[in-house]
């Protein structure tokens, strides 16, 4: 069957193709050569398999989908994508060429260009004149195309919302109606649904949601997904911006995996720690209304949050600012613990509170921790990518506020907590009497302890690690001379205390001073260091 | 007897501006096969590799083989005088000493030979193994050209760091640093503008510039570059010459030593 034709079209295609780098789909040359679609996709394969080192490939993946409830799905995946495409699929799907092309385009709308330039074509003839278009026969599968580009958007993000509109509203909205509506997995099903331009969406209880915004159903929900799915949920409702609503939902969904998995963290710390700990257990990962956030304030690490647990108490629309605070809150809380952890382990003969003295944020010496530590706490805001740095970043952060917080230097406390970044002006009794051993403790250390100051330094090794070190400042900070490392922070893990030391000395030489001593090493050393090519080849 | 001719002439030129800057004198030669040359630069630090396959040639004869020791510079500056489009002959006689360039304009109006004498080069011919790379990096042949460029200006020696993510181009100087860094990317209009990272192991080597900046005089031969990196062999810069064959410079990395690895 293909013999002949074959025969005529594949030096076009391979013309169209490698020189004239269009895009050769099947669409296109079913309806240029007036072939069914079926055998333009298999003519189409044979090319590919022929061609398959000068040219790219794009495959139709179509089966039902492993998510419930199924979803008849059709997708398209380079050949780069193919397996993994695949494996969103139940048992097996069904892969044909889409189409070729030299390479994948970086702006994908490409890969419809040249059929849409066709279909045009082909509408615009005078109406006497028959085509594949016009012919009944072929509309069926005119329609058919149409819905399967709609759906193809959903997978090329890149696609522009012109095009998308385009299609969309084109006529055919119609052909993509056909999904299975889901009742709650939005962000699942979002993407489904956004491409369905204004398909009403029904959800039990996001339906209330997306019209009354996101703090209501903050305040009804604790689980993040829900938040996720809303997101998704009400970005549909606008034009159908398809990209951003799918990112949306993996977005959140990260989230959301985030935030568990640090609320597990922090479990797993607190079986290591006391009843301080042990009571923040609950508070982290609960819901967050004023009385959460009483039992958190109550505990050493979620003082911080007290001060917005009031302000949540007083003012339910200021719960989703809140929300958002609460999970900084949450982490930082666990970043304390953390950076205690390091203290004891680390720290001979000072102890876990030593940390901040007094002294330390009166005057210059909070106003020269300051920057620091802001940039620090900004890269940790919207830490995923390597939390552990970030963790200690924060863990200062919130020892600063707890350590200011003492009934001793309730100034400075207030001062330094918002150069700390976080806006923290009043606080709560509980704190103070709900950790009060603790807090013993640590009062009793700081007033003993010298006019040192930890500084918290985190920089990236040569090895492209981020490193923090805590590292011991002297009266004259400006001389930025460690006195002591505390504790060296690898990614990977913790190197020994020898090399901690070594670390410390190159904290202070840095990036600008490693080039420096490369530099004349490099202006010396050059001839002795350039290997030569007789060391690696053979005279014959 | 001897007699090459190339319909495209501008090619020969371009080799030629390629090579002359990292090699003064070199033996070109020619077999059945094609035209070739193999050559070290003075401080046999790098070594260029040149193959122009017979059959790229619009007439390619060579009764036997012959190695022509020849001045690239003389070379340049005979070719220099050819026009871009003009069709190049290379004639040599068995046992002569001289080599003749012939230009023919497209139009066959104008006809001009130069003669140029040869040289006897005593020239060490390495042996190069092939090899499997741990890395090689295809992009964009006037992407490379431009880094290189760039961080020559910053700093004398480059290292080139290539992961699964992409390509990384650092140098430092006496007034700071820079980090280039090329991500692979596949999705582009051209095929020749694809930065493709084929990776067994990642990799890090460290580079002096100036060879770099010689290599990348054979731009115009090429759209794209190949980059082929082992942490124990020279890296390989290839550059494809169309349907006829390639030019390959090696450079052997700077050794790095163990205290300036370490932080």
């Amino acid at each position: 069957m293909a013999a002949d034709g074959a025969l005529e079209i594949f030096p076009q295609i391979q013309a169209l193709v490698l020189d004239k780098l269009q895009v050769v789909s099947y669409k296109w040359l079913s309806r240029n050569f007036s072939v069914s679609s079926n055998y333009a996709k298999r003519l189409l394969q044979e090319f590919a398999v022929k061609h398959c080192n000068e040219l790219e490939v794009l495959y139709t993946l179509s089966g039902w989908l492993k998510s419930e409830p199924q979803t008849y799905c059709v997708k398209l995946a380079s050949t780069y994508k193919l397996e993994e495409v695949k494996q969103v699929f139940k048992d097996n799907c069904s892969v044909q060429v889409y189409s070729v092309q030299a390479c994948i385009p970086s702006d994908l709308a490409v890969i419809w260009n040249a059929e849409f330039v066709q279909a045009e074509e082909l509408f615009n003839q005078p109406l006497t004149e028959g085509n594949c278009l016009r012919d009944n026969r072929q509309v069926t599968f005119t329609l058919f195309y149409l819905a399967e580009n709609i759906l193809f958007l959903t997978l090329f993000c890149g696609v522009s919302n012109l095009f998308v509109q385009r299609i969309v509203d084109g006529k055919h909205v119609g052909a993509a109606a056909p999904w299975p509506m889901n009742g709650k997995g939005v962000a699942i099903e979002s993407k489904g649904i956004s491409t369905v331009k204004g398909q009403p969406i029904q959800h039990p209880q996001q339906g209330s949601g997306a019209k009354n915004g996101l703090q209501s159903s903050i305040a009804v929900s604790s689980d993040n997904s829900e938040k996720v799915a809303l997101d998704a949920a009400s970005k549909v409702t606008k034009p159908p911006l398809i990209k951003e609503s799918v990112s949306g939902g993996n977005t959140g969904k990260n989230k959301g995996q985030n935030v568990k998995s640090s609320s597990g963290t922090t479990s797993s710390l607190a079986s290591l720690w006391g009843n301080a700990s042990a009571k923040s257990k609950p508070a982290a990962p609960a819901a967050e209304t004023a009385i959460d956030t009483s039992i958190a304030a109550a505990t050493a690490e979620a003082q911080i949050c007290s001060h917005e647990a009031l302000d949540a108490a007083n003012s339910e629309d200021e719960d989703h600012h809140n929300n958002h605070k609460r999970e900084r809150n949450i982490v930082s809380g666990r970043k304390r613990r953390v950076f205690l952890d390091f203290s004891d382990d680390d720290d001979e003969e000072e102890n876990v509170t030593s940390l901040s003295s007094p002294d330390v944020f009166k005057g210059k010496h909070a106003a020269q921790s300051l920057p620091k530590t802001e940039i620090l706490l900004d890269r940790s805001k919207p830490s995923t990518a390597e939390p552990k740095g970030d963790r200690l970043s924060d863990g200062l952060d919130s020892t600063k506020g707890k350590n200011s917080s003492l009934p001793s230097d309730a100034d400075e406390r207030s001062a330094s907590i918002t150069m700390g970044g976080i806006s923290l002006k009043k606080k709560t009794n509980s704190y103070n009497q709900g950790d009060t051993d603790k807090n013993n403790k640590e009062v009793a250390t700081t007033s003993t302890s010298p006019k040192r100051r930890k500084v918290l330094k985190t920089r990236i090794d040569d090895r492209g690690r981020e490193v923090t070190e805590v590292i011991w400042e002297g009266e004259t900070a400006d001389s930025n001379m460690p006195e002591k490392n505390i504790s060296v922070n690898d990614a990977a893990n913790r190197p020994p205390a020898a090399n901690k030391v070594q670390a410390a000395g190159i904290a202070a030489s840095t990036n600008p001073g490693k080039g420096g001593n490369k530099k004349p090493g490099k202006g010396g050393l050059k001839d002795a260091k350039q290997g030569n090519i007789l060391s690696f080849f053979k005279r014959v | 007897m001897l007699e090459l001719r190339l319909v495209q002439g501008s090619l020969l030129k371009k080799v030629l501006e390629a090579i002359r800057e990292l090699v003064t004198d070199a033996n070109f030669d020619c077999s059945a096969t094609g035209f070739s040359l193999q050559a070290m630069d003075s401080s046999h630090v790098a070594l260029v590799a040149l193959l122009l396959r017979s059959e790229g040639f619009e007439h390619y004869r060579c009764d036997r083989n012959l190695s022509m020791g020849m001045n690239l510079n003389n070379v340049s500056k005979m070719l220099r005088c050819a026009g871009n489009d003009d069709i190049i002959t290379v004639k040599a006689d068995d046992g002569s000493d001289t080599v003749t360039f012939m230009f023919e304009s497209p139009n066959q109006d104008k006809i001009a030979d130069f003669e140029m004498k040869l040289m006897d080069i005593d020239s060490e011919h390495l042996g190069i193994p092939d090899a499997e790379y741990q890395a090689i990096v295809r992009m964009p042949s006037s992407e490379f050209a431009r880094i290189c460029k760039d961080l020559s200006s910053i700093g004398d020696t480059v290292i080139i760091s290539v992961t699964k993510e992409g390509v990384k181009f650092s140098t430092a100087g006496d007034i700071g640093t820079a980090n280039i860094v090329c991500r692979q990317n596949k999705t582009v209009d051209k095929p020749e503008e694809a930065t493709i990272i084929e990776m067994q192991e990642p990799v890090s080597l460290t580079f002096a510039l100036r060879y770099l900046n010689s290599f990348t005089k054979a731009t115009p031969l090429s759209e794209t570059v190949a980059i082929s990196l082992s942490s124990d062999l020279p890296v390989v810069v290839e550059y494809k010459i169309a349907e006829m064959g390639y030019i390959r410079f090696y450079l052997a990395p700077k050794i790095e030593e163990e205290d300036d690895m370490k932080p």
